[in-house]
């Protein structure tokens, strides 16, 4: 009896000895990939949000005496509200509330065109690609995801190139209508009429012509300010990286288009649904969870949008190409105050992690249907 | 098998350590030197000044680190405790960076005072400590297209010229290349810092003397941006970008305008890209009447406060700025101006007097690049307006309000 039982618990000890073996064999190898995260990734973003709480100026070291002050949350007050209050009397902020909210209307803006348009001819292309009928599916698999592994201000400077008031897109255009002569040109990367605006005016409607309810300020800009949509210039690096971008989505819906078995499909022509009705009602939900994934990536990718905007107009033309991610660099270099890129940093992130939220519980309400 | 590795080991970092202790321990100190990297030619000058110091002083060992991009290097520098011990300061910067104590004080550290030019030792004065040297310096004047001043039969400029001269000839030389292309008079750039000679030409001012107020808000400050604003409305000046360039001096080299408003820094770029262009310098105009004002933009060699070797550190950096090391950068005819006054004849000799003389006579009234910490917030709000008034979409009355209004608020802070 006494045998049995220490032979069994001798089993018993060696296999918790041997899964403790395993726990901390697993810990040891995962140890280098988690301290560089916590070196590299969690400890920026730890300090960072306290630099939020701070009038840290960026140059005096951060460790010395004296070097910053702890403000609470008047970085976030200037941001959000326009001023703060210091020892009983008010400071205003109107320049920095302004700039955040144009930074913000402009970024919007930005997402709102690029995510859609994005996803959708990433999906289109990826479908395209995917069809048993196309030769050299190679190649322009290649083709189309070349422009995502290029660097992004070799792709920048040469739109500039191209986009350049005489430069390629402005010629090819005259050549195919000749009345768009030189005077008429676009200038495409300084040009600060917003999309909407443009489009206004040709129906008549102009800032003079709409009643005075477009004048009330609503966070340092005006109604008719926020009405503007993208700027020209705007237009153009969302046009840029659209053309950048497509081909990393692509690849993500062509790995999941490849998942969907054929027989969805043969049972579905079968049935006698014709090409259209097959993607609409078999492919595109069947991608739903892609769709989530290539959404959420994108709306990050944008909301950080900062390359492009850094080489091609640095904020402008009047500041309509000042996305909240420039913002952080000017604040943070241009001007000596990176408590305030910090915080402007912190609701940047609260902003996305928002909408990725949001996604979420939308997607997945309608996948429960 | 173990002990033999753990000699192996042992004797290793025995050869290590005394190799790193025969490194440290070697005689004399060893100084970096930080700046942006210039031409090739520059960086040269650059070096060969600091081989001659390194000749002079044996003991002293300066490495040179010229970065890409200068300004973030060096604040992630100063703000991680390590700075350079010798480093470029835009004078732009320099309140930036007092205030932030990263500066070392040059009172009693800089030598040949009185071979250093008054005005620009007063840009780097701040709240009454001198900080640092200048290296060089360039002044805005106007360069202009002597080919298409030929063809249209106008006089060159000169001294004598003042506003209304430059706006009849601007609009004189508005036209078009054989090509089809546009062709401004003059490029006026979105900047403020193009526009305030006009705004000081006609007397008026940003901030008062000792920046406690902001004036900005005045008749001349509207008469002077009317008259900047108005030549682009009217059609005979313009942005770089409307003549598809990146700057006003390369609208000026491709010959898309006949006039620009650059600094010592356009000769050497001109004389190397664009050899054939001829052209020719003189100063800027003056208000009708008689108001002259220029920019003098200018780096000095600073030298950081939190140093290990800075008695070192002034010895190289009174060389540089000194007659000797002056002098060795004269003759080699960059663009930008020595420091020392004494070298100022080498150097209008080594660059041409009938191109550096109009730069030299404007750094008579030549106002600094220089404003209180914060002020970005100013010239941002002013540039974005002004582009917007080139395109009459606001008034030059709401650019100036604007401008003055944030101006007020970053004093306030």
């Amino acid at each position: 009896m006494a045998q049995t039982s220490a032979l069994g618990q001798r089993k018993i000890t060696s296999m918790a000895a041997k899964r403790r073996q395993e726990a901390v064999a697993g810990y040891l190898f995962m140890a280098p990939a988690l301290v560089i995260f916590l070196i590299f990734l969690i400890i920026p973003i730890g300090a960072a949000i306290y630099l939020s709480f701070t009038d840290w100026n960026g140059i005096t070291p951060v460790f010395d005496e004296g070097s910053y002050e702890t403000i609470g949350l008047d970085n976030y007050r200037d941001l959000l509200l326009g001023e703060h209050t210091e020892d009983g009397r008010v400071v205003k902020a109107s320049t920095r509330q302004k700039d955040f909210f144009i930074a913000l209307k402009n970024t919007t803006y930005y997402v709102l065109g690029v995510v859609p348009a994005q996803t959708f001819l990433a999906l289109v292309l990826a479908v395209i690609v995917n069809q048993r009928w196309l030769k050299a599916k190679g190649f322009f698999r290649t083709a189309f995801y070349f422009p995502s592994i290029t660097s992004s201000v070799v792709i920048s400077i040469i739109f500039m190139w191209m986009f350049y008031r005489g430069g390629l897109v402005n010629t090819t255009v005259q050549g195919l209508f000749p009345s768009y002569d030189s005077n008429a040109f676009v200038n495409w990367l300084d040009d600060p009429r917003g999309i909407i605006h443009i489009i206004l005016e040709q129906f008549g409607v102009k800032r003079t012509t709409v009643g005075d309810w477009a004048s009330a300020r609503h966070f340092g800009l005006t109604v008719w300010e926020w009405l503007s949509g993208p700027s020209v210039t705007m237009l153009t690096i969302m046009i840029l990286n659209t053309w950048t971008t497509i081909g990393t989505m692509m690849v993500i819906f062509l790995a999941a288009l490849q998942n969907i078995p054929s027989s969805v499909y043969e049972a579905a022509s079968i049935d006698g649904a014709n090409a259209m009705q097959i993607f609409r009602r078999i492919t595109v939900p069947l991608l739903r969870p892609t769709t989530f994934f290539v959404v959420t990536l994108g709306l990050i990718g944008c909301f950080q949008v900062f390359d492009q905007i850094y080489v091609i107009s640095s904020g402008g033309p009047a500041k309509t190409t000042l996305t909240v991610a420039y913002m952080v660099y000017q604040n943070g270099f241009d001007r000596s105050a990176m408590g305030l890129a910090a915080a402007t940093a912190i609701i940047l992130f609260v902003i996305i992690f928002a909408f990725t939220l949001l996604q979420r519980v939308f997607v997945s309400e309608r996948a429960n249907v | 098998m173990r002990k033999a590795h753990l000699l192996t080991l042992v004797v290793l970092a025995a050869l290590l350590v005394s190799g790193a202790s025969a490194t440290l321990a070697r005689q004399g100190a060893e100084i970096t030197l930080m700046g942006w990297s210039s031409s090739t030619e520059e960086n040269d000058a650059l070096m060969a000044q600091v081989d001659a110091f390194m000749a002079a002083n044996p003991d002293i060992t300066v490495n040179v680190n010229l970065v890409p991009s200068f300004d973030e290097t060096i604040q992630a520098a100063f703000a991680s405790g390590d700075p350079p011990n010798v480093f470029y300061v835009d004078s732009s910067k320099l309140p930036d960076w007092a205030d932030a104590g990263v500066l070392a004080s040059g009172e009693g550290m800089i030598e040949n005072l009185d071979d250093h030019y008054p005005s620009l030792l007063e840009a780097f004065t701040y709240n009454d400590t001198l900080y640092c040297p200048p290296k060089d310096s360039s002044i805005m004047a106007l360069q202009y297209n002597k080919a298409m001043f030929d063809a249209a039969g106008i006089a060159y400029p000169d001294d004598t010229w003042t506003w209304d001269d430059l706006r009849a000839a601007a609009e004189a030389l508005t036209g078009e290349t054989a090509d089809g292309q546009k062709v401004l008079g003059l490029v006026t750039p979105p900047n403020i810092e193009r526009w305030l000679p006009f705004l000081y030409q006609a007397g008026g001012s940003v901030l008062s003397e000792d920046w406690t107020e902001v004036t900005l808000d005045s008749d001349e400050a509207r008469e002077a941006l009317d008259f900047y604003v108005g030549m682009v409305v009217d059609g005979f000046a313009g942005p770089p970008s409307m003549v598809d360039a990146g700057w006003g001096g390369e609208a000026f080299a491709q010959g898309r305008v006949a006039m620009a408003m650059e600094g010592n820094w356009v000769i050497s770029y001109l004389r190397e890209q664009f050899p054939d262009l001829e052209w020719g310098n003189a100063v800027l105009p003056m208000h009708p009447d008689g108001g002259r004002a220029s920019m003098v933009f200018t780096v000095c060699y600073g030298v950081a406060a939190d140093n290990d070797n800075p008695d070192e550190s002034w010895q190289l950096v009174n060389f540089l700025t000194g007659p000797d090391g002056s002098a060795m950068v004269a003759q080699e005819g960059f663009g930008v101006i020595p420091p020392a006054m004494s070298a100022a004849e080498t150097w209008l000799e080594a660059i041409g007097p009938e191109i550096g003389q109009a730069f030299l006579d404007g750094a008579e009234y030549a106002h600094k690049w220089q404003f209180p910490v914060g002020f970005q917030e100013v010239f941002d709000t002013f540039n974005a307006d002004l582009q917007l008034a080139f395109d009459e979409q606001v008034l030059v009355e709401d650019v100036i309000i604007n401008a003055a209004g944030v101006a007020e608020e970053v004093l306030a802070r």
